[in-house]
């Protein structure tokens, strides 16, 4: 684990939710190093904290303490608007229930990360359409999330993670809300991504799931089972 | 670089809720409505007083300045004041309390000694002439009906017989003179009955833009070394009426803006429980990339659109509203078509578009703070 290569690194992470007088560990003493270009899957019982974990890594959320490194920035100690630009640039996001934005259609729904970078016109309708074809959805470009299956608003979801063409992409629970099948696909999907050379990190509790990866991390009451 | 596509989804959120956005909607075009058909409204009613004015706004009137010891204008002055430039017409006033006998009645009233053209100038005629020639007399309305005087009445004055002339319209409430309830009688006339002087020249300016200039003229020459006359220019009143009537109607669009305040409160909270509805929305965007500058600007969009939709139907429609008021109480519609009104509309517009992001601003800044963790853990 060298820490040149490594573009995700958590050195003693810490997260604490205290409710009341109880001390919630969602995540306790987490050192963590990826790779660029691995496959990683972070396994584990509801409740164990993989989601905190993800957050943490995905600059939606801070460590109470403890220090997590991208591309070798110290992003903990990064504020409001430099975690924004992370998220926006370095990050795409794959949530298990695809949250797409209701009101906007497929290929709008792919150029809103674009829109937030302000990337013109032209050049983000091209790349949208770029990627609508990437996952198989051209033919869905102008369809509401209300108008798709699960399936294909989760392929839609991974097009928008990939729109401002991150090197991290983290999915939490991708297949979740999808049957076994499509949620094969979609982890066919995130291979191609994968040998492409993106970074991903995946959240599941299902085995089948974590098959596809390279490496699998457990997780219990926040910390690392190292077994 | 601000893409088209935020304006887009602030409309298509809007759309979300159709019946919310029509009713917010609503509020404001009502609130734009009251406040501007308020001010045509006052406006209106300013012109149309203003108008009543209009013919006695060129009027200077001249006292002499008791305060410094003067009674009565002499004629020197008068000379001197009628070979001004700009000047109408100088009418000299006298005027004596006389006792007047009608058949067995008698009454005191007001004697004006005046010339022909100064009455004229002066006052509207309801029968007879103008004429005040040999042992001609004019009388007042008031006066004409109490003694039930007609054209060719007799009037018993110092031990003189006089005829009725003529009649005058009743004057009202005035700030020269007013011989509602008197007689006028020619100056010569006057003199052969009293030995008054007079005690005011009422000065006619050849337009209502003279006034300022022949009353600093007769005020610099009159007055060079002592100050014999004061001047009085009618056209302080129009100013005054103005600005009274100005605070009237500043008065009643405040309490219009009441409406306003109101449309904004449902604004307000429209915008609120659309934030708390869209909050996982709010966290998805945040977490693929959104600012709190785009997600507050997504907001604030949606509040502008609703102000501007709202603001420009109010304050069309305003127009119809002023026009109705105006011909409910005014019974008149000239004082509508005027740029003034466009003032009013403008007013309201802005007022309602002003409302509107100020309402927008608090839910737009709390979407803007909402934690993105938070956010998506929402359900
Ligand atoms: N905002 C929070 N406040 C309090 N407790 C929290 C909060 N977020 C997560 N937790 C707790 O932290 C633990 C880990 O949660 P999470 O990371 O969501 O687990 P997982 O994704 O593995 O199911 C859980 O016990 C959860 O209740
Ligand atoms: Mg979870």
């Amino acid at each position: 684990m060298e820490a040149s290569n490594a573009v995700i690194k958590l050195v003693k992470v810490y997260k604490i939710y205290t409710m009341g007088r109880q001390e919630i560990r969602a995540v306790n003493n987490v050192s963590l190093s990826v790779n660029s270009g691995e496959f990683i899957s972070i396994m584990g019982p509801s409740g164990s904290g993989k989601t905190t974990l993800l957050n943490l890594i995905g600059c939606l959320d801070r460590p109470t303490k403890g220090k997590v490194f991208l591309d070798g920035v110290n992003v903990s100690s990064l504020n409001d608007i430099a975690l924004t630009g992370i998220r926006r640039d370095k990050i795409g996001f794959v949530f298990q229930q695809f949250n797409l934005i209701p009101t906007l259609n497929a290929i709008e729904n792919v150029e809103l990360p674009m829109i937030f970078k302000g990337i013109e016109k032209q050049k983000r309708e091209m790349r949208a359409k770029k990627l609508l074809e990437l996952v198989g959805m051209e033919d869905k470009a102008a369809h509401r999330p209300a108008e798709m299956s699960g399936g294909e608003q989760q392929r839609i979801a991974i097009a928008r993670a990939l729109a401002n063409n991150p090197a991290i992409i983290l999915a939490d629970e991708p297949t979740g809300n999808l049957d076994s099948k499509t949620g094969r696909d979609i982890m066919e999907l995130l291979k191609d991504l994968n040998m492409k050379g993106r970074t991903i990190i995946v959240v599941t509790h299902d085995p089948v799931v974590a098959e596809y990866s390279e490496r699998i991390i457990r997780i219990k009451d926040g910390k690392l089972d190292v077994s | 670089m601000v893409s088209w596509m935020y304006l887009e989804l602030a409309r298509r959120n809007l759309k979300r809720q159709r019946m919310r956005t029509l009713l917010a909607i609503i509020g404001i075009i009502i609130g734009v409505m009251t406040i501007s058909s308020v001010g045509i409204f006052g406006n209106s009613l300013k012109m149309s007083t203003i108008e009543l004015f209009q013919d006695v706004a060129n009027e200077i009137v001249i006292y002499p300045s008791f305060p410094d010891g003067y009674n009565s204008i002499d004629h020197q002055t008068l000379r001197i004041i009628d070979k001004m430039a700009d000047i109408k017409i100088a009418i000299p006033v006298k005027s004596e309390s006389g006792l007047i006998t009608l058949g067995k009645k008698k009454a005191y009233v007001t004697i004006y000694g005046l010339e022909e053209d100064g009455v004229k100038e002066l006052f509207d005629l309801k029968s007879g002439s103008v004429s005040l020639a040999g042992n001609n007399v004019v009388v007042g309305s008031i006066l004409a009906e109490k003694f039930n005087l007609r054209v060719g009445s007799k009037i018993g004055l110092e031990n003189h017989s006089f005829r009725v002339a003529g009649i005058l319209e009743e004057k009202g409430r005035s700030f020269d003179i007013n011989p509602d309830r008197g007689i006028i009688i020619s100056e010569r006339t006057f003199d052969t009955l009293y030995s008054g002087e007079y005690e005011m020249v009422i000065v006619k300016t050849v337009s209502i833009d003279n006034v300022e200039e022949v009353s600093k003229t007769i005020k610099d020459v009159i007055n060079k070394r002592e100050t014999k006359i004061r001047v009085w220019e009618m056209k302080n009143i129009l100013e005054s009426i103005n600005r009274a009537f100005t605070y009237i109607s500043r008065f009643l669009m405040a309490i219009a803006g009441i409406s306003l305040l109101v449309a904004g409160v449902s604004i307000l909270n429209i915008m609120l429980m659309s934030a708390i509805e869209r909050t996982k929305e709010i966290g998805v965007m945040k977490a693929i990339g959104a600012s709190r500058k785009e997600i507050m600007l997504i907001f604030l969009l949606e509040t502008l659109i609703l102000g501007a939709i709202g603001s420009s139907i109010g304050g069309f429609l305003s127009i119809l509203g002023g026009y109705g008021i105006d011909l409910i109480i005014l019974k008149s519609t000239k004082y509508i078509f005027i740029p003034k009104t466009a003032l009013y509309v403008m007013e309201g517009v802005v007022f309602g578009l002003g409302v509107s992001i100020i309402s927008g601003l608090y839910p737009a800044w709390k979407a803007s703070n909402l934690e993105p963790i938070e956010a998506l853990r929402y359900e």
